[in-house]
This record gives structure tokens, C-alpha cells and sequence, in this order.
């Protein structure tokens, strides 16, 4: 019993994790249809930042949240205005943002490469371990899935309590109907494109604690395990994306609990079983229509 | 929006796989790739990965490798026997990335377009395998370094493949379970990577226990990607366990470790197989008080090896391949530049250019070539019987650990034996 006690709340401190870090990938998902594959690689540089100012500047890596933001916000924003308009001209968005940000994230891995060389970089921990009902967990994984929860809500807040979010959930819905509604859909979007970058910045530096260590390419698992979360949880939901990483996490925390060699495999499974009994996700016949 | 989140949804798990595939063609760019051999040259092909979760240890390998050949080279080269001279060595390599798919595709075009004269294998079990079919399918010969999966060598006789660093990893655990055995532990705890190296060890080990009656109290297997090992440790604590293996690749080790760090958990008995071969890695990454106590196989530098008739001893290599800064030098250095040697001494004795002519050149030297790894020598399958690993454990040294040899692996190495196991592990 103790053991599935354990399971459980680990496999919720990781899926609050999971869920954030699908829920960039998924608010540009929904608001431009774009595949963005280098988004594990943008997590991965939020987790560079974070060690650099750890073994650089030997500041706490926590303060690269705050640092990081502005930096995204700055990078979502050229980044969108080198690719995104392009890529909404060609014939096929969908499949041309695939292999534009396939471009990035190998640029962005090579440059790591470079930069950081191909070891394993690891931070040291926040402190001791914190006791949960009894039982003791990484102070890292604890205090990383505690940031996530007012992310998470900030985004919800940022799409259901102001203007710009009902602006940007218009679009999510139909971007046609919004443009016809008097939505500036340009200007939403590269809104959601800085916030969606802004965000993984942010799970770059937990994850350097929750994954026990990044390297040039831990970006690509993060990629397919964001995917994996926004589909369970249904595109274009952020509701969803959270409930997503919640049931991928626990499923990954249960299946090492209790059928250990099934590890890699379950959250995949879960993926089939959604995307084969409820393709448009498991909240996908729940979206608000703006 | 559903219509189109049903599509999408259907649309991204095909992405997903499409971004797999990209990954796979992309990683195929060659670097460092030469024209094929010219008449003066002996060329030596080999992959090496520059990114992705084996870098950490195909690259000082690589390294190892490239400072043979400009070793040789520096001497004008190396003799071959059937051509009554010396000749310059050319090493011509690929970057497979750390992915065995693009390995085998690396693997064939250093034979079908760089026609190179033997072949070393990348580091480890996983990016040697594409080799070792490629080697037995086109009866080339392929020096396999670290690749030391037991599968690689249970058909019978081969004569392509020759493993020229370790023993094959079922060999391995033999002298841990026998020093299991002298310190009374009766309560095992194996958590193992599902891979060729880590699978065999985990059952070579749980049969060795079984034949003195134990019964691992955990077994389990996660895949070699595993980077969480939280709720695994939990799983292995409610074993109670007298003793735990935990049988990875680096990152593998490196995350679990770091688990028992974060979580205050504390066992009496930890051994991780790549403490050893990285130990600068180790420190770095978990701590030396993390590591301190742990056990490890010692290989080379800790295992310190001067007598040799080909090449440079342990204390020399070290001196000349990182000049001021011997602490990083670690194992998988000593092994590309074992391999060379391997390369070396075969061409030295070889009857023939042909690939068995070659191969015939190992055999004249089995058992009689002393290299900074120990004797040299393999059994007909191609698998290293010469070369075994003692236990080793992280002593704590000042600020720091030295890993210190605690059981041998041969009676022969008993004279290496420099300290007694400190079991159970003190609490941190």
C-alpha cells in the first residue's frame, strides 16, 4: 500500500510536470496549426540557461524562471517572425512548420552540442528530502511540480479571465470566423507563439530536476512525450494538456511501481487507446467555443 | 473542432513517427568521412557518436583510438606482415549519432563506398550489434571494442569478430557475486537496462546467486531511455535489501544515484557498472559523497597495467594522451587505444590482406600479447578471455573517493587487492 501510495503522488508531481510541458506545445498547436518539433529543444536550452547560471554564475538555478521569460518572449517572437508567416503562406502548414521546426531542432541540438558538449549535465539539489503523508521525496521534483500548478494557472487565467485569451480561444476554435469577428489574428498569435516558447523556458529549468539531467539531445523524448500529453488530452485544450500529463505521469509512476519492464511502453499504449476509442482526445468533446 | 482535432490528433502520431524517421535520416550526415583507402594507407574504419546518450562514452573512445593511429603514424606507421613494410594508418569515421539504425547503414557504407581494411566498432553493446551482423553477413573483420553483449558471441566459432577491451558482459559479474557471497548477503536487489551489456549481466548474476541458493528479492528490467528512477528505488526499498545492482549505461547510473541522493535513501551495498569506466563523470554529476562507498568494476586506470610488449604501459599512456591532466583520462581512452593495438598486432602477424589473413595475425598473438589492459586473448567465438575485471569501491578520500580495488577477479589478481570492502555502507 505504501508503494502505491508512493506511485500515485510521484506519478502526479511528474504529471503536473508532463502537463506543462505539453502545454506550450499545445497552445501553438491550437492557435496556428503548427507542429513545433523543436519544442523539447527549447525546453532542453531553458534547462542550459539554468546550469549556466548555476556553474557560471553561481547564482541559484531557480532564478533562471524569471530570467528566462523575458529571453523567450524575445526568442518566441523572432522566431515567429522568421517562420510563422511563411509557413501560413504554404499550401500545407501543417506539414511545412513540421520540417521548418525538424530545422530548428537540430540547429538548436548542435548548438548545445557545441556549447555544452554531449555529457550528461546535472544540478545539484534544492536540499533534503520532503516528507509527503509519510514518505520522502526529491525537494527538486516537489518544488517543480509546485511551480508548475500557478503556470499552469496562469495560462488558464491568461485564456479565460482576459481579453486576449477569449481573442486567442476565437482562434483556437475557427481563426476564420475570428478574423471575420474583428479578432487581430496576427497579433494573437505571436502572442501565443511567445507565451507557448515562454512556457517551455520554464519547464526547461524543472526539467533538468524532474529528468535527473539533460543533454543535447534529451529534447527529442521531450518532444515526443509533449505530443504524447496533448493528444491524450485533446489539441488545442490546455485543460486537456493538463489532465493529459497527469494520466501520462501516473501511468509511467504505476507501470515501474507494479509492472517495471511495461515502463516504456504504457504511455504510448494510453496514446493508441486515445487516439483509436477518441480521436479527438479525451476532453475533445468538451472545448469551448469561443 | 472535433472533425479536426480527430484528424489532427491522427495527423500528429504520424508527425510523431515522421519526426522519428527525419531524426534517423539526419542523423546519417557523415563527418569526418575520407575517400576510400589509398594504396598507402591502411584504413581503419570506425563510427563514433558525437550526441545522444552513448556520446559521453563513444567519444573518449574515439579519442583513444585517434591518438593510436597518430601514435603509429608518428613512428612511420605500423608493419604489415604481408606487405614486408609499414604503412601509414588512416582512420576514416562516421558520427551514427548514438543510433544503432543509422549505425548499420554507417557500418555498410564504410565498406561499400570507403572499402576500408578492418573495421572498430562504436562503444557499446547497442551501437556494436549492426556491426556484428554486418561483420558475419560480409566475412569482414570488425575489432569490437566495448560491444560486449553475450549474444554477440553464442553461435559458435567466428572468426570476424574479435572483442579486444572487455569480457563478454555475462563474465562480468562473476567475482561481484562471489564478493556478495563473503560479505553474508542474503537479500539481492537486480534493476537492470533492457539491453544486450545490462540484460546479460542481470542474468549471469541472478544464476550465479542461484547456485548458492539466493534469490533476488527485486529483478527487473526498464528501458535503457529510463531517466526516473523514483518510483523504482521505492520499489527496490520495500525489498529491504542487503545489497543492490543497478546495471545501466552512464545516464542511467548517473539518474539512479542521484535518485538516492535526492530522496535520502540509503542502501548497504550499491554498484553501478560505469563508476568505473567515468569516474571525473561521476564526480561531477552525483557528488563524491554520493559515490563514496560504492562499488564498480576497476578497469584501467585503476587498474594499473605497465608490463607490456606492445604499446604504451598504463602510467605512459596516460602521461603522453592528456599531458598535465591525467585525472581525465578515464577507461574507454585505454580502450580505443587498445583496439588499436589489437589493429596493430593483427596487421603485424597477418598472413594475407584478405580479411581471415588478417584475423589469422590475432591468433598468432592470442594469449602472448600484454597491452595496458592485460593479456590479450580470445576464444574462438571471438570473445575476450583474457582480459577480467576485479570489484573496486569508492573509498572516500579526503573531499573526494579513490576507487580502490576490494575483490579480484582471478587468483592472479589478488596481488591488486588494495583494500578490504567496507560493507555494510556507513549512513551518509
Amino acid at each position: 500500500m505504501q508503494l502505491f501510495q508512493y506511485a500515485v503522488i510521484n506519478g502526479i508531481l511528474f504529471g503536473l510536470f508532463f502537463g506543462l510541458i505539453g502545454i506550450g506545445l499545445n497552445l501553438l498547436f491550437g492557435v496556428m496549426r503548427l507542429v513545433n518539433l523543436a519544442h523539447g529543444d527549447l525546453i532542453v536550452l531553458g534547462g542550459y540557461l539554468a546550469y549556466s547560471l548555476s556553474t557560471i554564475a553561481h547564482i541559484n538555478p531557480l532564478w533562471a524562471i524569471p530570467l528566462s521569460i523575458p529571453l523567450a518572449l524575445v526568442l518566441g517572437f523572432l522566431l515567429y517572425q522568421v517562420t510563422v508567416p511563411r509557413l501560413k503562406r504554404a499550401a500545407d502548414t501543417e506539414t511545412a512548420s513540421l520540417i521548418v521546426f525538424f530545422g530548428v531542432s537540430q540547429v538548436l541540438e548542435a548548438a548545445a552540442t557545441m556549447m555544452y558538449g554531449a555529457n550528461q549535465v546535472t544540478l545539484p539539489s534544492l536540499g533534503g528530502p520532503i516528507d509527503l503523508f509519510g514518505q520522502l521525496y526529491p525537494s527538486s521534483v516537489v518544488l517543480s511540480a509546485g511551480l508548475s500548478i500557478p503556470a499552469l494557472g496562469v495560462l488558464y487565467a491568461y485564456l479565460y479571465k482576459t481579453r486576449l485569451g477569449l481573442s486567442t480561444r476565437a482562434v483556437m476554435a475557427d481563426e476564420h470566423e475570428a478574423i471575420a469577428s474583428g479578432v487581430r489574428v496576427r497579433f494573437v498569435a505571436t502572442t501565443a507563439f511567445m507565451i507557448g516558447i515562454a512556457f517551455a523556458a520554464i519547464a526547461g529549468t524543472l526539467s533538468v530536476y524532474m529528468l535527473g539531467g539533460i543533454n543535447p539531445t534529451t529534447g527529442s523524448a521531450l518532444t515526443v512525450t509533449a505530443f504524447t500529453v496533448i493528444i491524450i488530452g485533446s489539441l488545442g485544450n490546455p485543460l486537456g494538456t493538463a489532465v493529459g500529463g497527469l494520466l501520462v505521469g501516473l501511468a509511467s509512476s504505476l507501470t515501474q511501481a507494479y509492472a517495471t519492464e511495461w515502463t516504456g511502453m504504457v504511455p504510448y499504449v494510453l496514446l493508441l487507446l486515445v487516439v483509436l476509442l477518441k480521436p479527438s482526445g479525451l476532453f475533445g468533446g468538451k472545448v469551448r467555443r469561443a | 473542432m472535433n472533425d479536426f482535432a480527430k484528424r489532427t490528433s491522427i495527423g500528429l502520431v504520424a508527425s510523431s513517427m515522421a519526426f522519428a524517421g527525419l531524426a534517423a535520416l539526419s542523423t546519417g550526415s557523415a563527418m569526418g568521412a575520407s575517400p576510400k583507402s589509398s594504396s598507402n594507407t591502411i584504413s581503419v574504419g570506425t563510427l563514433y557518436a558525437s550526441t545522444g546518450s552513448f556520446a559521453t562514452s563513444s567519444l573518449p573512445e574515439y579519442a583513444g583510438l585517434q591518438f593510436w593511429a597518430k601514435s603509429v603514424n608518428a613512428h612511420g606507421g605500423m608493419y604489415v606482415a604481408p606487405l614486408k613494410k609499414k604503412e601509414k594508418v588512416k582512420i576514416v569515421a562516421y558520427n551514427d549519432q548514438s543510433d544503432p539504425a543509422t549505425a548499420t547503414t554507417l557500418y555498410n557504407q564504410l565498406l561499400t563506398q570507403n572499402h576500408v581494411n578492418v573495421m572498430v566498432a562504436d562503444f557499446g553493446s547497442v551501437l556494436t550489434a549492426p556491426a556484428i551482423t554486418i561483420a558475419k553477413d560480409q566475412k569482414q573483420l570488425l575489432f569490437d571494442v566495448t560491444g560486449s553483449g553475450t549474444s554477440f558471441f553464442s553461435n559458435g566459432a567466428n572468426p570476424y569478430v574479435v572483442l579486444t577491451s572487455l569480457p563478454v558482459s555475462a563474465v562480468w559479474p562473476k567475482p561481484v557475486a562471489k564478493l556478495l557471497e563473503s560479505l553474508k548477503t542474503k537479500r539481492v536487489a537486480i534493476l537492470y537496462c533492457q539491453n544486450d551489456f545490462d540484460q546479460a549481466q542481470a542474468t549471469a548474476i541472478q544464476g550465479f546467486l542461484k547456485q548458492k541458493g539466493i534469490t533476488p528479492v527485486y529483478f527487473q528490467g526498464v528501458p535503457t531511455t529510463q531517466s526516473d528512477y523514483s518510483t523504482l528505488v521505492q520499489s527496490i526499498k520495500a525489498t529491504n535489501p542487503d545489497a543492490v545492482l543497478e546495471l545501466g549505461y552512464p545516464n542511467n547510473d548517473i539518474a539512479f544515484l542521484n535518485e538516492l541522493k535526492a530522496t535520502g535513501t540509503h542502501f548497504k551495498f550499491v554498484l553501478t557498472p560505469f563508476l568505473g569506466q567515468l569516474p571525473t563523470l561521476f564526480s561531477q554529476d552525483v557528488g563524491a559523497s554520493t559515490v563514496a562507498n560504492t562499488y564498480t568494476y576497476a578497469v584501467p586506470p585503476t587498474l594499473v597495467i605497465n608490463k607490456v610488449n606492445l604499446g604504451l604501459g598504463l602510467t605512459a599512456f596516460v602521461h603522453h594522451f592528456a599531458p598535465g591532466k591525467a585525472s581525465t583520462v578515464n577507461f574507454l581512452d585505454v580502450a580505443g587505444y587498445n583496439a588499436g593495438l589489437a589493429v596493430q598486432a593483427a596487421f603485424a602477424h597477418a598472413t594475407s590482406m584478405s580479411q581471415l589473413g588478417i584475423r589469422a595475425g590475432i591468433t598468432a598473438v592470442n594469449g602472448k600479447l600484454q597491452t595496458l589492459e592485460g593479456t590479450f586473448k580470445v576464444d574462438k567465438t571471438g570473445e575476450q578471455v583474457g582480459e577480467l575485471l576485479p570489484v573496486a569501491q569508492a573509498v572516500p578520500h579526503g573531499n573526494g573517493y579513490v576507487l580502490k580495488i576490494v575483490y579480484p577477479a582471478t587468483p592472479s589478481q589478488k596481488t591488486m587487492v588494495n583494500a578490504t570492502p567496507i560493507y555494510p555502507a556507513p549512513t551518509k
